[in-house]
């Protein structure tokens, strides 16, 4: 087995150890932090049903950002959307057999890595352009946004340009699935696609990326409006009832 | 006063976002807290040599007490999406005023000392060491936040930069640098009963001398009672209700819906405030002690409704957290709760805002208004924030928005809307909410009016409005205070009550 | 606390110049702060400093706005007696600027 193998078998077997961990513990952290007042931004669905139909049209549509600003939210529902798709596409890399939707959804996959560059062009154009998002803007900022360009530019010159051999790209995440490694294709864009794409896995539970799971533990979106029907007390809150 | 001179903005046809000017706003601190004051609070009045740990500790326990507050300084992606929603940015342009800026004025120091991210490479993500610098950035800009929400309606994961402010001024108060305004307030409302400071024997006073002037006015002895146990309904106000003008012609106002309704009905010594600073403090003790006074004085006099007056944020705190921190309301199984929810009367909310039991009198006919007696008036509403976004009134979302609204428009026949995009969730605050309503803080309340001063120019332009209702006393004062700035007439700013109280027919 | 220094002696003041402590007020000091405000101190004015200053012995705060043109109304007449007549006499506002002449503290709270 090749040194480039054995490398990138161990950097995707820790970047997915940590990805996972991560944000299971994230995850972990946020349910076990109380939310001890009725902060929904209102108005408010008074239901848990309506509670996840706003979460869904939040998560889905973008809701808030659209009544914000109608070209972040372009850019960002592209990207977005674009990502999903391509997202899904990759599954074909790790299912045998394919499941069939993969297969319907493939080919607009294949377009949509075209949305997801073209939103995230637009969101670094902003970045340097409007001096609102211009003074906000940390280097990590600007480099996340570089760093999934790259990803997905690399991806499209393997699917438009120069194809890669995927047959064999393949084997080698079955062979990580299954803990038989697997010789991982020796073509450069696939290596540098392979090697973001795990430091992308790295930083996501230590990054804003956080904002995915943040977004449904946040109190203004997730709570039902109906604190005079119900008494809602955090359990540190309650214990100052008791002195009472 | 030797308060600094400062230009009035300029009012213009839109609200337009201004090219960010670094600094501008810097200079703005409102005073701090002096010993005493603090003293009663239980909060050092001077910074100790241990000043960062503390600060750091006490990051830390909110961190792990606030979903909010770890959710949404993990969350941000810097979007920009609330760059241009502040309305202390639109008025001020000092970046620091946009609502992200102000939430990492905060965010830098947790990625500092709480992510892994920021303790590697600091530079990269933006983390910064908590210097005195930034300790002072905080009492500046955290002191220039109305925490009114606005933000959180546009953030994409509805990141709420009131929040943060809460947490930032508890965090400025744990180490000594408290504001005086505030914490001045929190100790008169313990200590006598309200905000103002208003002794029980000048109350009443205050009040027979109000029960002569609706008499020598309409010719009817409409009462204003205090401490009558056995009333049916405890209605709760802010104190500035029974001091100020325009406020007090609200408080009229209910006592004659009171009194054309045949409702009887007590105000409180005990508990003659609906406002809680503790909200603006962001301390959950000190709003819960600051609220149990409306506990203890429904369970002394025994009523079976708790109502409330016109103020903004109080309705947040009643509407949203008595149940909460008070178990006024419903749903409760626990015997702290259960032994004031037996007492209260389950056909009604618990608590009721003024302007649902007088719209449901109005609707229902149990008291009767001519709105032509307000035909001089052409009518607008300023939607408060912490009504607006922080609140519902009826029983369904929004109805904080049409109650009011409906209540108006039954009082008066001429009403217009000011625009869209700053009504309804989308309103603009005051520029004095949140504990900014303070002579120190004149610039910033000026500059952050700005927003809603336009929009309202455009309505006196195009329809002829000479009257803002309100329902907030924060609003109220603000108002008066700040429109004469920009060339309007102060009294063009009143109460909704203001209006019933005008329009009501009282045989 | 900062200090004022009025006809030789020095008197401990807030830092917007009310004065601290209330027994120690007199009419060189009400004259002092007259200036300060760019208040012109005339019959009328006086007729509401001392007003202000019975009503807070007897009730240990400022009176309520209505409550100050109604007797400023009763002792001058009543087209005295009105919000307006008390803006002239204090343009920035009636309680906190007569307050501030009084030795009165400063009301504060929504208003």
């Amino acid at each position: 087995m090749s040194t480039v193998t054995i490398i990138y078998a161990g950097l995707f077997y820790i970047a997915t150890l940590l990805l996972v961990a991560g944000l299971a513990y994230k995850i972990f952290d946020y349910s076990r932090t109380p939310a001890p007042l009725k902060i929904p931004t209102t108005p408010a669905p008074t239901t848990q049903t309506g509670v996840v139909y706003r979460m869904a049209k939040e998560v889905v549509l973008f809701e808030s950002l659209f009544k914000s600003n109608k070209w972040i939210w372009v850019f960002g529902w592209l990207f977005h959307f674009g990502l999903l798709l391509v997202l899904l596409r990759h599954l074909r890399y790790f299912t045998e057999p394919v499941w069939f939707w993969v297969n319907i959804v493939q080919p607009f996959g294949k377009y949509a890595s075209i949305m997801m560059v073209v939103g995230l062009i637009g969101l670094l154009a902003r970045r340097f352009l409007v001096d609102r998002v211009r003074y906000i803007s940390t280097p990590s900022d600007y480099l996340m946004l570089v760093l999934i360009i790259v990803i997905g530019a690399s991806g499209m010159l393997m699917t438009f340009v120069a194809h890669t051999d995927i047959v064999a790209l393949k084997t080698f995440f079955m062979g990580l699935m299954y803990f038989d490694v697997q010789p991982v294709p020796q073509d450069p864009i696939l290596l540098v696609h392979l090697a973001l794409v795990a430091l992308l896995m790295l930083i996501f539970p230590i990054s804003k990326l956080l904002h995915a799971p943040g977004v449904f533990f946040s109190p203004t979106r997730n709570q039902a409006d109906n604190p005079r029907e119900n008494r809602h007390v955090a359990a540190w809150a309650a214990r100052l009832d008791q002195k009472n | 006063m030797a308060a600094a001179e400062f230009d009035i903005p300029e009012i213009k046809d839109y609200i337009e976002v201004p090219k960010l000017r670094e600094g501008v706003m810097a200079h703005a601190k409102t005073f701090l807290a002096p010993k005493p004051v603090q003293d009663f609070m239980g909060y050092p009045h001077e910074l100790a040599d241990n000043w960062k740990e503390s600060a750091l500790e006490k990051m830390g326990d909110l961190l792990g007490k606030y979903r909010s507050l770890k959710v949404f300084l993990d969350a941000c992606v810097h979007c920009g999406a609330c760059t241009d929603k502040c309305h202390y940015y639109l008025g001020t342009s000092d970046p620091k005023n946009m609502p992200v800026a102000r939430q990492d004025l905060m965010r830098q120091v947790y990625r500092r000392y709480f992510t892994t991210a920021g303790k590697l490479f600091p530079k990269l993500v933006g983390a910064k060491d908590l210097t005195k610098e930034v300790l002072d950035d905080w009492y500046n800009y955290y002191h220039q936040c109305s925490e009114c929400r606005r933000c959180s309606v546009f953030c994409p994961y509805g990141i709420d930069t009131a929040e943060i402010t809460m947490a930032g001024r508890e965090i400025l108060n744990h180490v000594g640098m408290g504001q005086k305004y505030s914490n001045e307030i929190l100790g008169k409302v313990q200590k006598i009963g309200n905000n103002l400071g208003l002794p029980g024997p000048a109350l009443l006073d205050t009040l027979e001398g109000l029960e002569e002037d609706i008499e020598a006015d309409t010719g009817v002895a409409v009462k204003l009672p205090i401490d009558v146990k056995g009333a049916e309904v405890l209605l709760v106000t802010p104190s500035a209700d029974f001091f100020s003008e325009p406020h007090v012609e609200s408080l009229i106002g209910y006592a004659k819906v009171f009194h054309a309704a045949g409702i009887s009905w007590t105000l409180s010594t005990h508990a003659s405030e609906a406002g809680n600073f503790g909200l603006f403090n962001g301390n959950y003790e000190t709003m819960r002690k600051v609220a149990m006074r409306i506990r203890d004085a429904a369970l002394e006099l025994g009523v079976k409704r708790i109502v409330v007056g016109e103020c903004g944020h109080a309705w947040r705190v009643a509407y949203s957290f008595w149940n909460t921190l008070t178990g006024i309301g419903y749903g409760a199984d626990d015997p702290f709760s259960i032994e004031l929810q037996k007492q209260l009367d389950p056909n009604y909310p618990q608590p009721q805002h003024i302007c649902e039991l007088t719209n449901d009198l109005i609707q229902s006919g149990r008291i009767k208004v001519d709105p032509s007696l307000n035909d001089d008036l052409i009518v607008t509403y300023h939607d408060s924030c912490n009504v607006a976004r922080a609140s519902r009134m009826g029983t369904e979302p929004g109805g904080q928005f049409t109650i009011p609204r409906e209540l108006i428009k039954s009082v008066v026949n001429n009403f217009h809307n000011m625009a869209d995009d700053t009504i309804y969730e989308s309103t603009f605050c005051c520029g004095g909410g949140g504990g900014l309503l303070t002579d120190d803080l004149m610039e910033v309340r000026v500059k952050g009016a700005l927003p809603r001063v336009t929009a309202l120019n455009n309505v006196v332009k195009e329809h002829k409005v000479n009257f803002m209702a309100t329902i907030c006393a924060i609003c109220k004062a603000q108002f008066t205070k700040v429109l004469p700035k920009y060339g309007f007439d102060m009294s063009m700013v009143g109460g909704v009550h203001q209006l019933v109280s005008k329009a009501i027919k009282l045989d | 606390m900062p200090m004022v220094n009025i006809a030789g002696k020095d008197y401990e003041v807030d830092e917007e110049g009310y004065l601290i402590d209330l027994s120690q007020w007199n009419e060189d000091i009400a004259k002092y702060m007259a200036v300060e405000e760019k208040v012109e101190l005339t019959e009328g004015h006086w007729e509401v400093v001392n007003f202000l200053r019975e009503y807070y012995a007897e009730y240990q705060i400022a009176p309520a706005v209505r409550v100050l043109t109604k007797a400023i109304g009763k002792k001058l007449g009543p087209d005295k007696g009105n919000n307006k007549y008390l803006y002239e006499l204090f343009p920035y506002g009636p309680a906190k600027q007569a307050c501030k002449i009084a030795g009165l503290p400063k009301p504060t709270g929504c208003i």
